[in-house]
């Protein structure tokens, strides 16, 4: 781990456990879907993030100050999730730590809950879930399971890195990302993340109050959204449109 | 032979002034900081969103707990739009889990300026989904036909 972000532990750490991401991007899909997560199965913190290189602030719960990324779990789920906007500058780091982190409590695999902006995504009745993957044998499990691969083009953001990194140290890792609005908060698309990843991994969770709570997230959300937006113009986000020059 | 229209220097000077005031407004909003609400006036600032396209500017609003018969949209002036939108239900800080400040709201709000000369005239409006979306077609200041 390095010396600049320091992961501590909290509580007991599950081995051989799947490692999920939600992390401040498009729509907050992997934002919105990790606060499901963890008060449906009703995870506890289990460790928290301790860095000079996020922003100086805390985010108080009942009082008391907590880190805003912190790590969930249970006895086979680790869920790293982030309440504030990560600064465009301190992905790499940020993600590298966590996977680092990860790597280090035996994780059989990492994935990251994401979104995909769609224009005119509110007259889209069927929301579709998109996945790539960290090498073939992850790839083909997730073709097997029916869910269409994001085949070619740019991805930009902590799922990006998460992908890269797994990748280079021969970790099984896999993004999913739900089309969705690209800056507002997206409860359906979150839903539409978690259903799939039931569908990939057994980690089940009702979304039914999800959607029914999905204006009260949408007018909490607003101004995590525009921090967000704020950083994923810094890192050229709309590069994700842009179509690739493939070089084989 | 170019038939394009001249315009006054009126024109020019006004679109000049208004290019400063745009950026002006701009720069005060990466300079001050301000919340997303505003106690005294009852009101909360939605998301909103402008894409400019060559034929017409679409501006869109995260409008939650809002239905249709609830917005108002209005052209301030020729280039600034004022959005309203009565909640369906008073909204207090303790929803929301903050007990240190006090006030509720009831109202979205927001007003916008559109960066390129547009016919408020024929503003098109539609809700979806929770999301307002305004369509304004561009007025384009002069045309070069072709030779």
């Amino acid at each position: 781990m390095s010396e600049e972000v320091k992961i501590i532990d909290k509580g007991k750490v599950p081995s051989d456990a799947t490692m999920l991401f939600g992390f401040p991007d498009v729509g907050l899909v992997g934002v919105i879907a990790a606060s499901h997560i963890i008060s449906e199965l009703n995870l506890a913190e289990v460790a928290y993030m301790d860095s000079k290189l996020l922003p100086p602030l805390i985010v108080l719960h009942e009082g008391l100050p907590h880190s805003p990324v912190r790590i969930f779990g249970n006895h086979n789920i680790l869920l790293a999730v982030s309440e504030t906007a990560i600064p465009a500058d301190i992905i790499y780091p940020i993600m590298n730590a966590l996977i680092s982190w990860g790597k280090s409590k035996n994780v059989k695999m990492m994935i990251s809950l994401s979104g995909i902006p769609i224009q005119d995504r509110q007259d889209i009745q069927e929301l579709k879930v998109f996945a790539a993957a960290s090498n073939l044998e992850t790839l083909k499990m997730v073709k097997e399971k029916g869910i269409e691969i994001l085949n070619e083009g740019y991805m930009v953001g902590p799922q990006a890195i998460m992908l890269q990194h797994c990748a280079n140290i021969g970790l099984k890792a896999l993004t999913l990302l739900g089309q969705c609005f690209l800056n507002y908060p997206d409860p359906e698309a979150a839903a539409e993340v978690l259903k799939e990843l039931a569908h990939i991994t057994g980690i089940k969770v009702d979304v039914s109050k999800l959607l029914e709570k999905g204006e009260e997230i949408r007018l909490k959300a607003r101004d995590i959204m525009k921090r967000t937006q704020q950083e994923l113009t810094k890192m050229k986000k709309t590069q994700e449109y842009d179509i690739p020059l493939y070089v084989s | 032979m170019s038939t394009r229209k001249r315009r006054s220097i009126f024109d020019v000077v006004n679109e000049y002034f208004e290019s400063l005031e745009e950026m002006a407004e701009v720069l005060e909003k990466k300079l001050t900081e301000r919340p997303s609400w505003n106690h005294k006036t009852c009101t909360i600032e939605p998301l909103r969103n402008i894409m400019i396209t060559p034929m017409e500017v679409i501006v869109t609003v995260d409008l939650p707990y809002t239905n249709e018969n609830a917005i108002q949209v209005k052209s301030l002036d020729k280039s600034t739009i004022e959005i309203s939108a009565n909640m369906r239900q008073k909204i207090r800080f303790d929803d929301f889990g903050i007990t240190h400040y006090k006030g509720e709201f009831q109202k979205l709000y927001c007003h916008t300026r559109i960066p390129v000369p547009v016919d408020m005239d024929k503003m098109e409006i539609r809700f979806k989904k929770g999301i307002l979306e305004i369509r304004l077609p561009r007025r384009h200041g002069y045309a070069i036909p072709k030779e």
